[in-house]
């Protein structure tokens, strides 16, 4: 077994580590905000509730994921392009962490001053320092040369190795960054055309709707940005891990792609209670969005599948015998398992939220908070932790002690519970019409007000487990970096025999690109252009 | 490739069919709660 170059791994740990450092004073915000939302504690007057929220919606939306995102696909890139990264992709690699970390260390300071209070979406014509916006650009720019390190590698490749299939984990690496190069466009587009110029004062007003247009073109494919890479655990990785095999290479592609399509020209239905978009945009964007389920059942399929074959192999009997076969005592698998099985209820939520009426009855309610505390923050962050366990030793010539394996049960355990708390009563108190992004208020005791406080009390008590389960991972992970030296095998998946050969057509990227393309100008060409044409400008407003 | 007349058997897959029609039923369920909530408040 090759061990993993001591370069790259460098490279890989400082994406690690920096995402866990935001993890950390994100949940120390998370904490008090569900704190201060049950009316337990006060913040300090200097200290504002929507401060908070900003720094806990950056760091943990913005900066956890795509640091660790880098950091993991950066990993097997290198693993299965050749064992190590070309000096160029390595260099894009640090140049873009360099960048994404200035960015990130100014736009927390700008926030903890008080001087951005804009959230993690920054809607105009809520105004921040000029700096904010800034910082937000060095990130995404950091991150595309961290992308470009990707596809160099990837070309590299495919040059050195014509007419071969490329290593599916690569494969969907150059997938989730094409998405992000795509998608990205529209906010940098928004930051640097719109909202720094008039954030320094160059120009008076802002093109409102426009900007947040720009914003969920961007916004949408975001989650799919957070999702690919938990996907790539559970089709390339989980199979060698329970020790079986994936279930086709075909399918993993196809869907691949058609996340690829069907993330993007979505955007609208982020907008459905918004005015200037006319109806049909937004019918079409949402049909367009329920294209997503087929893809993402291919995926629920396909592990069902891996899982099922698996415990068949293993003697199992009956329709569900499968089920007692799995390695339920293995945190590598257990906690992306939990992921993926919360990914259930929370594909189901998402569903709700994109159909236009029922949008109407969970609409900026703490439902959609509770929405994406299981997506992202539970299915995506458990799959995120159980890839450590393995990930951390491979890299550093470490193994995983059962010690360290239990205390990676306890914490996505623990995990699990504070979600149920958190994001269950957030769900329910938010079909009851609580809003979201809000501090203590009982709206002089209205009776609606009032029913929701003991669910808002569940939140506390849900989001102090969760705290928990912040500290334990910050230690799992110390403890990881201190395991015993040993050999730790990074685990790749092999394609099932019964699977059939993967066709060509799949890795053509410029067909897919294409249709992607064609999909967004078709889908935003129009109601841009009415947007732009029918302006109504606004100046800034600092609300806070 | 398996070519047809290699009478390569088909993996039993029973189970998944079964997992992923009870996927589809319970997003069906929670999809019509709360379309029912919402004709229950207009
Ligand atoms: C210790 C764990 C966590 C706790 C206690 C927590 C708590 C909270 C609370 C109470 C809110 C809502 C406040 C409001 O609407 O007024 C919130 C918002 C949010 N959380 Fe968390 N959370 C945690 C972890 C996470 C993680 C891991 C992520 C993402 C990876 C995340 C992403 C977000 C986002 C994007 C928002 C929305 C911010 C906004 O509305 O602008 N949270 N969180
Ligand atoms: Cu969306």
């Amino acid at each position: 077994m090759k061990s993993f170059d001591r370069s790259d791994s460098k490279l890989v740990l400082a994406h690690v580590l920096f995402a866990f450092a935001a993890l950390f004073i994100g949940g120390v915000a998370g904490l008090l905000q569900s704190m201060v939302k049950s009316g337990s504690i006060e913040l300090p007057a200097n200290i504002g509730y929507y401060e908070l929220l900003t720094a806990h919606g950056v760091l943990m939306a913005l900066i956890f994921t795509t640091y660790f995102i880098v950091g993991f696909l950066y990993s097997g890139v290198s693993h299965t392009l050749g064992g190590k990264l070309l000096p160029v992709s390595r260099k894009l690699g640090w140049y873009g962490y360099a960048l994404m970390s200035v960015g990130t260390v100014m736009g927390v300071i700008v926030i903890l001053l008080g001087k951005a209070s804009v959230l993690y979406t920054f809607y105009a014509p809520m105004k921040a320092s000029p700096w904010f916006y800034i910082a937000l650009a060095l990130v995404v720019v950091g991150s595309w040369l961290s992308g470009f390190g990707i596809f160099y590698q990837y070309i590299r490749w495919k040059k050195g190795n014509k007419g071969k299939l490329s290593p599916l984990f690569a494969y969907m690496s150059v997938v989730t960054m094409l998405l992000w190069q795509i998608c990205t466009i529209g906010v940098a587009i928004e930051v640097v055309v719109q909202l720094i110029p008039w954030s320094f004062g160059w120009v008076d007003t802002v093109n409102v709707v426009l900007s947040r247009t720009l914003f969920w073109y961007f916004g949408h494919p975001l989650v799919y940005f957070w999702l690919l890479p938990a996907y790539i655990c559970w089709y390339v990785v989980i199979p060698k891990v329970i020790g079986g095999k994936i279930f086709s290479d075909s399918l993993a592609r196809l869907s691949f792609m058609l996340f690829l399509l069907f993330s993007i020209p979505v955007g609208f239905h982020h907008q459905l209670m918004e005015p200037g978009i006319s109806p049909f945009w937004k019918y079409l964007q949402v049909v367009l969005t329920f294209m997503v389920i087929i893809p993402s059942l291919m995926t629920a399929f396909s592990m069902f599948a891996t899982f099922e074959l698996y415990g068949r192999s293993k003697g199992a009997k009956g329709t569900f015998g499968w089920v007692k076969k799995l390695p339920w005592k293995d945190v590598r698998f257990f906690a992306p398992f939990m992921g993926m099985l919360i990914f259930i209820p929370a594909g189901a939520g998402g569903i709700i939220n994109a159909s236009n009426q029922m949008n109407a009855v969970v609409h900026n309610t703490l439902w959609v908070t509770g929405h994406f505390h299981i997506t992202v923050a539970t299915s995506v962050a458990l799959t995120f932790f159980g890839i450590l366990y393995w990930l951390i030793p491979a890299i550093t010539g470490r193994v995983l002690t059962p010690r360290m394996n239990k205390l990676g049960m306890i914490q996505t355990i623990i995990w699990c519970v504070g979600m149920f708390f958190m994001s269950g009563a957030m769900h329910i108190v938010g079909l009851f019409g609580s809003p979201r992004r809000t501090a203590y208020n009982t709206y002089n005791d209205h009776p609606d007000a009032v029913l929701w406080m003991p669910y808002h009390v569940a939140m506390a008590i849900g989001g102090s487990i969760l705290f928990i389960g912040v500290i334990l991972i910050v230690y799992n992970i110390i403890g990881l970096l201190r395991a015993p030296r040993g050999e730790t095998e990074y685990p790749i998946g092999e394609v099932s025999e019964a699977s059939e050969k993967t066709p060509a057509f799949l890795e053509r990227w410029g067909l897919w690109i294409g249709i992607a393309v064609a999909l967004i100008v078709f889908a935003y060409t129009l109601p841009l252009v009415d947007m732009i044409m029918n302006n109504v400008p606004s100046p800034g407003y600092v609300t806070w | 490739m398996p070519k047809p007349e290699d009478k390569k058997e088909e993996p039993a897959l029973k189970g998944t069919f079964a997992s992923v029609m009870l996927l589809g039923a319970f997003i069906i369920l929670t999809w019509i709660g709360v379309f029912a909530l919402f004709m229950a408040r207009n």
